[in-house]
């Protein structure tokens, strides 16, 4: 006999990305729920059995920060796939490319180009110059297209009437992607048969499109450009992701000692000698690039590397100084920076943002503080949030006095009404947040991989995803559209 | 006046070193006040050396040396010419340095940097040469000039650059580094925006900035400070020998603090031990006639 998975499983007042307000069961999940249906609980265990077994193979883990230093856990999938139809997918895809490319756009007119935006008035300079990420020392450094963002990760939400809403941009070094494969290989494992009947859109070619857009960006005297990954090494926490992706590519993974600067040419050391490098995908961070112009002990970068850059021989993605893009405090210009480089209405929304309080401004939030969420602008992973109605007084007390001592580094946003997904919880269905972090390339032209990493806020309740926050992850499956033109080598898994 | 300057830096190291990586900020920039007329990097050992204008408009020579030595010397020369600023003939108020769009343009030197952060006593030194000179912009920033002067002698090699200007202003002593940017950061905290300036002085004293007889002086890389005078530009004033600048200054070029216009910077493999060794050689050329001049051209 079966019980069933979702017997008293309450969507509550969230937009539910399952069920619809009357309880129905949205017509792309049909086949889902009707399959976990059939399941017994032992037929469960079992593809639960399958999960893990998948993913200890690939020794997946995730080192979090923050409580237990340097512990290395798995950063748990959930059987339920997130679903999101192909209507659906290809707006999102556009909102995203326009985003990207709008980006884009604006880092290189700050780095190399005129500052078209400051002087037109679209975003205060001053607002730049004093965010984190704005690096001087990178001021003229071209990428070659314009490719700043080769990798970005664009963190989306849906809200209480189901709107998708942009709420970071991830543009630096966004990490996940190793997660969306692995998802994706473990879940052929343990649901092989609905990949088939549901048409779900590959996602395994990641690394192959990586590769070529690094390839695009190599300085045009490359011939047959050489890329290799950068890492900082086995300490770092996304180290598994860095091997991983290298193996994607077929590239060598370097550290900085394997790297070395010869007349502003970039070589790796190998047992035959010296080869050049054309193109660094760099995991390293800003400040640890290059000592001879940043941190001066870092021992995780090149000396001499920006200048290499600089010189036009050697490319590196992302590029250095994209943190002012994905700066909180930013993030509210984007609609209008997408309006002034591309003439268009912005087509995912952002989430409501108070920054560049003036003293009434910021009082007004203060006064709200436990309604709001406050955000450190530079920080990434969810670190230094505080979410209002979830915070003691105490905590409170303290953002507001954090605000009140700098007020550049803190915006405050709505709180999102995060959608929620049926999430397995022991051996019965509860209701969990849900974000999604769709990843964006950009080589010869932008593209978006379909679906992306799903992070589930895996404690009742709690609106924080991010992994390094305790929070889990979904297979993301967009489906392919019937009436679409099926491609050649985009075949079905 | 035209000048030949002949900056020297040798490193000699306790034993070999290799794969050396540098940022040189020497060459004397061309703005309203000088004009650069020829300009040259060379390495021992030899080096390719790839130039840049950086962010705030100084030009950087980058070179690497990888194969193992034991000395380096880097030299620029460069043929420069001075000319002499009109004198300032205009007073903003105070409520000028308020403005939007001057704040909004001048924002990077009104922050607090490692080099020129300040404290209450610092703040209180600057706020009393207003309350003498009252609320306007050039004697306000001339009276830090002075009060800088008067509140530090100079000694040369009592402080190294990393001292805060807080102790600077505690000891009472220093180098043309400090008095630059006890002025920057005095400026600073009353609102007046104030950056460092890292470049030349053609004299054989950097303590009175006096003069010289001879056509030739060995000295040392000098420091001074401009501050943004609403309405007018930046005023360039040597706090160090109590004068503003003039034809026998020479600038590189300037930043935030010291961090942004160091002359060299780099890294290398090797042992710690090495001794450094810079010198300035500037020759004052003679004055080229008009007809000599014309004939140039």
């Amino acid at each position: 006999m079966t019980t069933d998975l979702f017997d008293g499983y309450a969507p509550d007042d969230f937009f539910d990305e399952v069920f619809t307000e009357d309880a129905s069961v949205r017509p792309h999940y049909e086949d889902l729920v009707a399959r976990l249906r059939s399941f017994t609980p032992t037929e469960l265990a079992r593809r639960e059995r399958l999960r893990d077994a998948a993913f200890r193979s690939a020794g997946i883990t995730f080192t979090v920060y923050g409580e237990d230093e340097g512990v290395e856990r798995t950063f748990p999938m959930d059987l339920l796939p997130r679903i999101i139809p192909a209507a659906e997918w290809s707006e999102i895809e556009v909102g995203l490319i326009q985003r990207v490319t709008a980006l884009n756009r604006f880092l290189d007119d700050l780095y190399v180009g005129e500052r078209a935006a400051v002087r037109d008035g679209i975003v205060p300079a001053w607002l730049l110059s004093s965010s984190d990420g704005f690096r001087r020392e990178a001021f003229g450094v071209p990428v070659p297209r314009g490719a700043r963002c080769l990798v970005a990760g664009i963190d989306l939400v849906r809200d209480a009437e189901g709107t998708y809403r942009v709420l970071e941009d991830n543009v630096r070094n966004p990490s996940g992607i190793s997660y969306v494969l692995e998802n994706r290989a473990a879940m052929t494992r343990v649901l092989p048969n609905l990949f088939g009947s549901l048409r779900v859109r590959p996602v395994d070619d990641y690394g192959i499109t990586l590769l070529d857009a690094l390839r695009h960006v190599a300085p045009a005297a490359a011939g047959d450009p050489t890329v290799v990954l950068l890492t900082p090494g086995v300490h770092n926490s996304a180290y598994f992701e860095h091997a991983f992706l290298a193996r994607q590519m077929g590239v060598e993974l370097v550290e900085g000692r394997d790297l070395v600067v010869d007349e502003h040419v970039v070589y790796m050391r190998t047992t035959r000698g010296l080869q050049r490098v054309d193109v660094i995908y760099r995991r390293v961070d800003d400040a640890f690039l290059d000592p001879v112009v940043f941190r001066r002990d870092s021992m995780l970068g090149v000396p001499g590397l920006l200048a290499a850059a600089r010189a036009g021989n050697v490319t590196l993605a992302n590029a250095v100084g994209n943190g002012v893009a994905d700066d909180k405090a930013v993030y509210a210009y984007v609609p209008d920076l997408i309006r002034y480089y591309l003439g268009e209405e912005p087509i995912l929304p952002n989430c409501t943002t108070y920054l560049r309080w003036d003293d009434d401004q910021r009082k007004a939030v203060l006064d709200r503080l436990d309604q709001l969420v406050v955000k450190p602008v530079a920080e990434s992973g969810g670190y230094g949030l505080c979410i209002g109605p979830a915070a003691t007084d105490a905590e409170l007390a303290k953002v507001a006095e954090q605000i009140e001592a700098n007020p550049r580094n803190y915006i405050a946003q709505e709180v999102v009404s995060l959608s929620r997904h049926p999430t397995l919880v022991d051996d019965h269905l509860e209701g969990r947040h849900v974000d999604l972090r769709p990843f964006v390339l950009t080589g010869e032209k932008t593209t978006v991989i379909p679906g992306g990493l799903t992070r589930v806020a895996l404690r009742r309740g709690s609106l924080v995803v991010n992994s390094s926050q305790g929070g889990g992850s979904k297979d993301t499956w967009v489906l392919r559209d019937d009436d679409a033109k099926v491609d050649d080598g985009d075949e079905v898994t | 006046m035209r000048l030949d300057i002949r900056y020297r830096c040798a490193f000699e190291y306790g034993a070999l070193v290799h794969e050396s990586q540098n940022e040189l900020r020497a060459c004397p920039v061309s703005d309203t006040r000088q004009t650069l007329l020829g300009y040259r990097v060379t390495t021992s050992p030899a080096s390719r050396v790839f130039s840049f204008e950086d962010y705030w408009g100084t030009r950087v020579d980058t070179f690497g040396v990888r194969e193992p030595h034991i000395y380096l010397e880097v030299v620029a020369e460069a043929t420069v010419e001075t000319k002499s600023t009109p004198l300032l003939t205009t007073s903003p108020m105070f409520e000028a340095l308020r403005g939007p769009a001057f704040v909004e343009e001048h924002w990077e030197y009104l922050e607090r940097t490692p080099h020129a952060d300040w404290n209450g006593k610092l703040a209180a030194e600057a706020q009393s040469q207003i309350d003498l000179t009252g609320p306007e912009v050039v004697s306000a920033t001339l009276g830090i000039h002075r009060r800088v002067g008067a509140l530090l002698s100079y000694r040369p090699g009592t402080t190294y650059v990393g001292v805060d200007v807080d102790e600077v202003l505690e000891r009472g002593e220093g180098v043309c580094q400090d008095y630059a940017h006890l002025a920057v950061a005095m400026c600073r905290s009353v609102g007046i925006p104030a950056r460092y300036v890292s470049g030349y002085l053609f004299t054989d004293r950097d303590d009175t900035g006096e003069d010289v007889d001879g056509d030739e002086v060995v000295v040392q890389t000098h420091a001074w400070f401009e501050a943004a005078i609403p309405g007018v530009g930046w005023l360039a004033l040597d706090p160090t020998n109590r004068q503003a600048v003039g034809l026998r200054h020479v600038k590189i070029g300037h930043g935030r603090d010291y961090d942004d216009v160091s002359p060299l910077r780099g890294t290398y493999s090797g042992p710690r031990n090495a001794t450094l060794e810079v010198s300035v050689e500037m020759r004052r050329l003679a004055a080229v006639t008009s007809a000599q001049a014309q004939q140039q051209q």
